[in-house]
């Protein structure tokens, strides 16, 4: 297959490839027997990476036959040492969903909080995505 | 040899399991149990391709819709995806305990 169609085959899997991930879920007692119910949203969001699949991508549309076996033998070391179980793709900082308390917190200010919901999702396309920490609730009025 | 390999297939499908379960939560178990409610959402994509998970909202939307002006508590959550050759199922499955206010 010629190079610039493998290319622009890849580039559309890519794309076709944009989804989203629900890793995990977690739903809360809801207490409808006070009041009037406000809804709120709380997300994070921090950039995921996963190196092995980009130097992957790059052995496909690498031009050369030698290129493309450095860029495979690099994506299996990056591969095997960024073995283990994990949620999503790594991302650079470990403390980007710690803030979530706090902000809870903030988006109610009458202090009567219920229904809160946790997901822990993802939106990647290709190598990059999303790493999402979304909580949703209710505002007890 | 053809005829083996299909049955061969056939008979390694049946055995293969077909439903990963993601998650289960809880919250507490209220003394007051007897008027249990459940409700599930889903969505079904083709290899995993999906570009929203809204289903959950619309599971709570349904739990708080059968339960208008009590308590939901012991909020029991599962969320599993089952295959069909392709085609997956993404499913939050959800009971608790509505407590209606006296």
């Amino acid at each position: 297959m010629p190079i610039k169609l493998q290319s622009i085959l890849g580039l559309s899997f890519l794309l076709i490839g944009g989804c989203s991930q629900l890793h995990h879920v977690h739903i809360g007692n809801i207490d409808q027997s006070q009041g009037k119910l406000t809804p709120f949203t709380v997300e994070v969001n921090e950039l995921g990476f996963d190196a092995a699949k980009t130097a992957e991508i790059g052995a496909e549309v690498a031009k050369s036959a030698s290129t493309s076996d450095d860029l495979e033998f690099i994506a299996l070391i990056l591969a095997v040492s960024n073995f283990g179980p994990k949620t999503g793709n790594p991302v650079y900082n470990d403390a980007y969903a710690e803030k979530m308390v706090y902000e809870v917190i903030k988006s109610c200010p009458s202090k009567k909080i219920t229904g809160l919901t946790s997901v822990r999702e993802a939106t990647s396309v290709g190598p990059i995505s999303g790493e999402v920490v979304r909580i949703n609730g209710y505002c007890i009025n | 040899m053809l005829k083996n390999a299909i049955l061969l297939s056939l008979f390694a499908l049946s055995l293969s399991g077909c439903v990963g379960l993601n998650t289960v939560s809880m919250t507490q178990v209220p003394a007051e149990r007897d008027n249990q409610i459940t409700t599930s959402s889903s969505s079904w994509n083709f290899i995993g391709i999906n570009f929203s998970n809204a289903f959950v909202d619309e599971a709570i939307d349904k739990l708080k819709s059968q339960c208008p002006a009590g308590k939901i508590e012991g909020v029991y959550t599962k969320h599993q995806t089952t295959g069909y050759l392709l085609v997956f199922k993404r499913e939050v499955i959800v009971s608790a305990y509505c407590n209606e206010a006296l």
